[in-house]
C-alpha cells in the first residue's frame, strides 16, 4: 500500500450543519475520518441564518460560512460568476490540492467546481477528473447521463456511526410485533405507498402495531388513514424525530420498513439493521446492494407485494439476532473504511493530467448543437474574469493561512514521547 | 527610541517604542501611494478626456459629452487614487488604556480611547465577505456584543498584524 501523501481538501456543498440530513452527515464523518489519516480538511458552503464566517468544527475541521444567499431549499442562488473571488481566495489562502464536491444538485457546489476547474485545480465530481458514487446503480446512472467514461466513476458506499447505532440490551419481546417507519413523509418517499399497506398489514396481522416518525406534506393523508380506519391505537404518529434520538425509536421496534420509490442509497436502512432490524423496502435503486439478503426482505413498489413481503418478515423475525446484525454491520460498513477508499480516489485524481482549456474548450464544443457552444463561451467568460483577478488581486497578495495544531493531539504527542 | 518597520505594495508598518520606563507603545499603519498607478490613472483621464473634446470640436457632437466624460474621469480618479485615510495609529499605554487613531490625508484625526479595564483581549479573527476573506485585528469590550475593529479603514496584511496583536496582549496583561 504504501504511505500516502497528505492531500489537502477542500469540500464543497450547499448541505451542511446546521441544516440537517445525509448529506451533512456524510461530509462530517469524511472529513473526520481523513483528519485523523492525516490530511487537512476545509469545508466551504453558504450561510445559515446569522451563522455567517468561519467554525472550527472537531478534530480542527474548518467550516467557510460564506454570506450568499440561499434560493431555493438551500441551494444558493445560481449567480455563474458570483463565488469566484472568494472561492479562488480560499483556494490559495488553504493550499488546497483537491476539491470535493457533494451532492448532484447543487449549485453552489457546480459554481466552485467549475471555477477550480478553470484554475487548473484537480477535481472530484462532474466535468472532471474522477467521480465518486455511492451505488452501482448510481454508476449506471451517472455514466450514462453524463457521458464519463466508467474507470473515471468509483464507488464508494455511504456508512454508518456503528457506535451511536447500537441495539437495545433487552428486545422487546415478539408478542407484540412493532414496525417503525422514519422517513420524511413526501412523495419520493413513498408515503403513499404506506396509506395502502398500513390498514392492508394492520387486517391481516392483528399483532403488529406501526410507529410513524417524520413529517412531511403527506402526513395528512396518513392521519386520514388512521381515522377512516380506526387504527389510533395501533398506528402511532411521533412527528419529527431529531437525529439523536433516532437511535431510541428504532430500538423500540423489530422491523424497519422503507418505501421510497426512488433511492441511490439508503442510509435509513443502514442505521435500522445496525440496530438489529430487519428490515422490508422497496426495490429500487441502490438498495439491493445495501444490504445483505438475510438482513432484508425486498418487494416491488406495490401495496400488495409489499403486504406480502411483511407478512414474510414476520415469519423470519424468530430467527434474527440483533446483536450479531449489528456486529455484521460494523464489519460491513464503517466511516474509516470510506475514508481510505476515498483517499485512494483522491491519490488517482492527482495522477490525472491537467487538460489545459483548448482541450477543455473542444470537449464541450461537442456537448450538443448550442449546448455546447454556451458552454465553451461560459468557460471562457470565466477564464477571463480570473485573470482580471490576478491582476487586481494577485495571488502572493492573499496570505495563506497557518495551520492551527490543536492541544489535544499536542498533549497526545507529548503523552507518546513520555512513554 | 526604538523603531521597527515592514512593508509591503500598499501599507507600511512603523513600531515605535519609548526606551525609557513609560513604555508607551506606538504602533503606525502608514498607507503607501503608489507612483506607477497614480501615472497610469492620469494618462488614462488625460486621453479619455482628449477623446471628448476631439468629438465635439471636430466631429460635432454635443457638449453634454464632455461634461459626462469629466464626471466619469472625476468619479474614477476619486475611487482609484483619493484614499482619504493617510494613516492608523494604535497607541498603547500599559496599565491605563488603548487609544485608536485614524489620521486623513486632509489633516484631521479622529481618536478614540477604550480604557484598560473595558477590553477583555485582543484577536486575531479572519473575517469573510462575499468576495473575499481577510484577517483582522480586534478587541473584545466588556459590555459590548459587537467586536471592536483596531484598523478600521485599512485592510493590513497578518504578519503585521501579528507584532501590534503581541504587544496588545503583553500590554493589556490578558493571557
Amino acid at each position: 500500500m504504501g504511505h500516502h501523501q497528505n492531500h489537502r481538501i477542500l469540500m464543497v456543498s450547499d448541505f451542511f450543519y446546521p441544516n440537517f440530513g445525509g448529506v451533512e452527515n456524510h461530509i462530517y464523518y469524511l472529513s473526520q475520518c481523513l483528519l485523523k489519516l492525516g490530511h487537512k480538511v476545509v469545508v466551504v458552503t453558504h450561510a445559515y441564518g446569522n451563522r455567517s464566517g468561519i467554525r472550527y468544527m472537531t478534530g480542527g475541521l474548518k467550516v467557510y460560512y460564506v454570506p450568499w444567499r440561499p434560493f431555493y431549499m438551500q441551494n444558493t442562488l445560481p449567480t455563474i460568476y458570483g463565488l469566484l473571488p472568494i472561492i479562488r481566495t480560499i483556494l490559495i489562502r488553504e493550499k488546497i490540492t483537491i476539491v470535493h464536491g457533494h451532492q448532484a444538485f447543487s449549485t453552489f457546489c457546480h459554481e466552485a467546481l467549475m471555477h477550480g476547474r478553470t484554475m487548473g485545480y484537480k477535481f472530484t465530481l462532474a466535468d472532471l477528473s474522477q467521480a465518486i458514487c455511492v451505488s452501482h446503480t448510481s454508476k449506471e446512472n451517472t455514466v450514462l447521463r453524463s457521458g464519463l467514461p466508467p474507470e473515471k466513476v468509483f464507488v464508494i458506499p455511504n456508512a454508518v456511526d456503528t457506535a451511536m447505532f447500537k441495539p437495545a440490551d433487552q428486545c422487546p419481546s415478539i408478542e407484540e410485533i412493532v414496525i417503525v417507519v422514519i422517513s420524511r413523509l413526501v412523495y419520493r418517499k413513498g408515503a403513499d405507498l404506506l396509506v395502502e399497506v398500513i390498514p392492508e398489514v394492520c387486517r391481516l396481522h392483528p399483532n403488529v402495531r406501526f410507529i410513524i416518525g417524520g413529517d412531511g406534506a403527506k402526513r395528512v393523508r396518513l392521519e386520514e388513514m388512521r381515522e377512516k380506519h380506526s387504527l389510533q391505537d395501533r398506528v402511532e404518529m411521533l412527528g419529527a424525530v431529531q437525529h439523536d434520538q433516532v437511535r431510541s425509536v428504532l430500538i423500540s421496534g423489530h422491523i424497519f420498513l422503507n418505501s421510497s420509490l426512488t433511492e441511490a442509497f439508503c442510509i435509513a436502512i443502514l442505521e435500522a439493521a445496525s440496530c438489529g432490524l430487519l428490515t422490508v423496502s422497496t426495490r429500487v435503486g441502490g438498495v439491493p446492494e445495501v444490504l445483505p439478503e438475510d438482513m432484508i426482505v425486498l418487494a416491488e413498489p406495490d401495496p400488495s407485494a409489499m403486504v406480502q413481503a411483511v407478512g414474510k418478515a414476520i415469519s423470519m423475525l424468530p430467527e434474527i439476532d440483533p446483536q450479531v446484525m449489528h456486529k455484521r454491520m460494523r464489519e460491513l460498513y464503517n466511516w474509516h473504511d470510506v475514508a481510505k477508499r476515498t483517499e485512494i480516489v483522491y491519490d488517482h485524481a492527482l495522477k490525472c493530467s491537467n487538460q489545459n482549456l483548448l482541450e477543455r474548450l473542444s470537449r464541450y464544443l461537442s456537448c450538443g448543437s448550442w449546448a455546447g457552444k454556451l458552454f465553451c463561451l461560459v468557460m471562457i467568460v470565466g477564464f477571463l474574469l480570473w485573470r482580471l483577478l490576478e491582476l487586481w488581486q494577485p495571488a502572493d497578495e492573499i496570505e495563506e493561512v497557518p495551520d492551527v495544531i490543536l492541544p489535544d493531539n499536542h498533549h497526545e504527542e507529548m503523552l507518546h514521547q513520555s512513554q | 527610541m526604538t523603531k521597527f518597520s515592514i512593508s509591503n505594495t500598499n501599507y507600511t508598518y512603523v513600531h515605535d517604542q519609548n526606551d525609557r520606563s513609560e513604555g508607551i507603545d506606538v504602533h503606525h499603519i502608514i498607507v503607501k501611494r503608489s507612483g506607477a498607478k497614480a501615472l497610469f490613472v492620469y494618462i488614462s483621464v488625460l486621453v479619455l478626456l482628449a477623446s471628448a473634446f476631439y468629438l465635439y470640436a471636430y466631429e460635432g457632437k454635443s457638449v453634454t459629452l464632455v461634461y459626462y466624460c469629466l464626471l466619469f474621469n472625476i468619479i474614477f480618479v476619486k475611487i482609484l487614487l483619493w484614499r482619504p485615510v493617510a494613516k492608523e495609529s494604535v497607541v498603547i499605554m500599559p496599565a491605563f488604556g488603548v487609544q485608536l487613531e485614524t489620521h486623513y490625508m486632509s489633516g484631521k484625526v479622529t481618536r478614540h480611547f477604550v480604557p484598560i479595564d473595558k477590553i477583555l483581549k485582543p484577536v486575531l479573527l479572519e473575517r469573510v465577505t462575499p468576495m473575499t476573506c481577510y484577517w483582522t485585528l480586534s478587541l473584545i469590550v466588556r459590555e459590548e456584543s459587537e467586536l471592536m475593529l483596531i484598523f478600521k479603514n485599512l485592510r493590513p496584511p497578518v504578519k503585521m498584524l501579528v507584532h501590534v496583536w503581541k504587544a496588545l496582549c503583553a500590554g493589556t496583561d490578558s493571557k
